[in-house]
Parts: C-alpha cells; sequence; structure tokens
C-alpha cells in the first residue's frame, strides 16, 4: 500500500518547537506524530496538549506515550494563554493526554485553561478535545461551565473495533458523553472524530454516524488511520478520496451541521472553519 | 567565499530514529532554493517530502534510495 505524502518544513517546526520550549507546553502534533504538523506549524497554528506527554491509557491506535503521569502544573493555563496571545492565534484548541490518575480526570485543569486563554485573548474561540473522564458527570459539568465553543470528543473508531483499538474505552460511554454536553449546553457545539481505514465497514460507519446524530453532535471529523509503528494496531486499508467525499456528503444527508472528511483531516485539522457555520 | 549548507534528516517525530530515502528530487550540480523539496522518506507513517534549509548548488549526495538513514545524519551538501 503507498503511503500518503505530505511536506515538511524545518524552519516552522524549529520556530513552533521553541516557542513551545520556551512556555514549556506540549503539542499533540509532535506527540502524536501528527502528518499535518509541516502545514500547520507553517500556518502558526497547533493544538495543545496539557496535563503532560505522559497518557495513563494505551490505546492501540495512538502514538502518545502511555506511562506514568506527571504532576500537574498550576501555572500551564497562564503559559498556554501566553503562548496563544503570542502565536496570534484566534481559535485555540486544546487537548490533553487522559489521566485517569486524577480524581476529576483534569477536568478541572481544562476548565482553567479554557478561562486563562478567554481573559488573556481578546475575541478568541476556544475548542476542547477531551477524555471521557470516566464518564464522571461532575467532571464533564466542569469543562461545560467554562464554556468552551466547541466540545469535542472522538468516539475514534465503530463499535465493533472498540475492543481491540480503545480497549480501555466504552462506545457507549463515549455517545452519552456528547448528548450530555448537548443537554446541559445547547449552544456549545459538539463535536466528534474518526479515523477510518481500521477495518470497518461502510455500513457501520454509517451506523456510527446515525448515532452520533441522535446524541446532538454537531460535527464530524473522518480520517485515514495511520499506522505510527509496528506494534500499533494494523493498518486495514487506505480509503478512498472518493469514499471519504461520499462519507462527507453522507454526513450531511445524517444531520451534522459541518463534516470534513478525507484522508489528512484530523480533529483540530482546520478547525476554525467549523465555527464558519 | 563558497560556502557549504549540510542538510540533515530531521528528527520528524519524537519516537523517530530513522527513515528510508525514497526519492531524490534534485539532481547533482542542481540549484536549490530554501523551501525545495530536496528529498523523500518514508516513515512508519507516511512518505516526508524534506525541503532544503539553504540555498546552494546540489554538491554531494550522501545516501541512496532504498538507504536507511538515522536522525542527524547528513543527507546532503550544498555549496552556495
Amino acid at each position: 500500500m503507498a503511503k500518503i505524502k505530505v511536506r515538511y518544513n524545518q524552519d516552522s517546526i524549529d520556530q513552533i518547537a521553541e516557542l513551545m520550549q520556551q512556555y514549556q507546553l506540549n503539542t499533540v502534533c509532535r506527540e502524536a506524530n501528527c502528518p499535518n504538523i509541516g502545514e500547520c506549524y507553517r500556518r502558526r497554528t497547533a493544538t495543545f496538549m496539557i496535563l503532560g506527554n505522559q497518557c495513563s491509557r494505551n490505546c492501540r491506535f495512538c502514538n502518545v506515550t502511555n506511562g506514568i503521569p506527571q504532576l500537574v502544573d498550576e501555572n500551564e493555563p497562564e503559559r498556554l494563554a501566553d503562548a496563544a496571545k503570542q502565536m496570534g492565534l484566534k481559535h485555540v484548541v486544546i487537548t490533553s493526554v487522559t489521566r485517569d490518575d486524577l480524581e476529576d480526570g483534569g477536568a478541572g485543569h481544562f476548565a482553567e485553561t479554557i478561562r486563562a486563554v478567554r481573559k488573556r485573548v481578546e475575541g478568541v474561540t476556544v475548542e476542547v478535545l477531551i477524555p471521557d473522564f470516566k464518564g464522571d458527570r461532575d467532571a464533564l459539568g466542569k469543562v461545560i461551565a467554562a464554556e468552551p465553543e466547541i466540545i469535542n470528543h472522538n468516539l475514534e473508531t465503530v463499535k465493533s473495533l472498540y475492543d481491540r483499538v480503545r480497549p480501555e474505552a466504552d462506545y457507549e460511554r463515549s455517545l452519552s458523553l456528547l448528548r450530555y454536553v448537548k443537554d446541559k449546553a445547547p449552544e456549545i457545539l459538539t463535536k466528534t472524530g474518526i479515523m477510518v481505514g481500521l477495518g470497518e465497514t461502510e455500513e457501520e460507519v454509517y451506523g456510527l454516524m446515525d448515532d452520533a446524530v441522535r446524541a446532538g453532535c454537531d460535527i464530524l471529523t473522518v480520517g485515514q488511520y495511520l499506522q505510527p509503528s509496528p506494534e500499533h494496531y494494523e493498518l486495514k486499508e487506505y480509503i478512498s478520496d472518493e469514499q471519504f467525499r461520499i462519507y462527507e456528503e453522507k454526513g450531511y444527508e445524517k444531520g451534522f451541521r459541518y463534516v470534513a472528511s478525507g484522508a489528512l483531516v484530523r480533529s483540530s485539522y482546520h478547525a476554525e472553519e467549523a465555527l464558519k457555520l | 567565499m563558497k560556502r557549504k549548507n549540510i542538510i540533515v534528516m530531521p528528527k520528524l517525530s519524537p519516537s523517530m530514529k530513522d527513515a528510508v530515502l525514497v526519492a531524490w528530487n534534485k539532481e547533482i550540480n542542481e540549484e536549490v532554493r530554501k523551501g525545495d523539496v530536496l528529498f523523500e522518506v518514508e516513515t512508519d507513517k507516511v512518505v516526508c517530502e524534506i525541503e532544503a534549509t539553504a540555498d546552494g548548488v546540489l554538491e554531494q549526495k550522501f545516501f541512496d534510495e532504498g538507504d536507511h538513514i538515522r536522525v542527524g545524519e547528513t543527507v546532503a551538501e550544498l555549496i552556495d
């Protein structure tokens, strides 16, 4: 199978890496080895990853390191806000490693970060890509109370592949998270993303779309799974551009308000465009 | 005075150790501008077009297609 081709620009990578080092911040772009890093860093955008770079879960598809989680850095929200301001970001996307070791899963830290960014950067919009907080509603409530414009929680794959791809997660739990956000705060846009090429069927993808729309989900992203290493979950197929186009059409047909579908689409790829709804 | 510009194999991800050279996009003695795609490497995830980090004439290629290149190794030399 011929691999997807992307462009790598050393200067852009160095500039953003230097900035992140200066503010002692992580990006998921770097930690997850995102194929779009060259393009996004050149556009001077990045997705911040808070709560350290060691994840308490070990999903089979993900390149973020599984390890002993670090102490929560109380000054991180302020530093992130400073970095966002310096970068001139108008739309800030924040994600985290999963922190099952913390009582609230890191939800309070998310909330503080959202507030810090909003305070520091005038007119900014904020999008968070959150873990499932093990279904803890109080934790989720903290994030909702901080009123980000978009709350994203990725379903990642179809239900039948959960055991093999993300064994510590639960499809229904993730769906109910999206539903809860929409019930509690209808004004917040909800978003989910999936990878394809993991061995799912087209019908299963449509089933997932139905489930997500029923949960009130507004935005869908669909992208090609790329296997980070031979040790990760095996890539089953490259999905054709035509099929991605069909997924996009179907997504709109099913009722999503915004759909981004393409081989290199990732959760936060051109994320600000969904706000033009 | 002529200046040598060394192009090294970049570290494309924190866990990357090496990559396979799959194509040269410039010939020896060809003029290269900073930002031009100089060569392509295959990692576990993707094929990556590597841009030249300096201007110059391509003086030397240190690897052939199919070679494994470790992060930080000199891949090419440009004379500016």
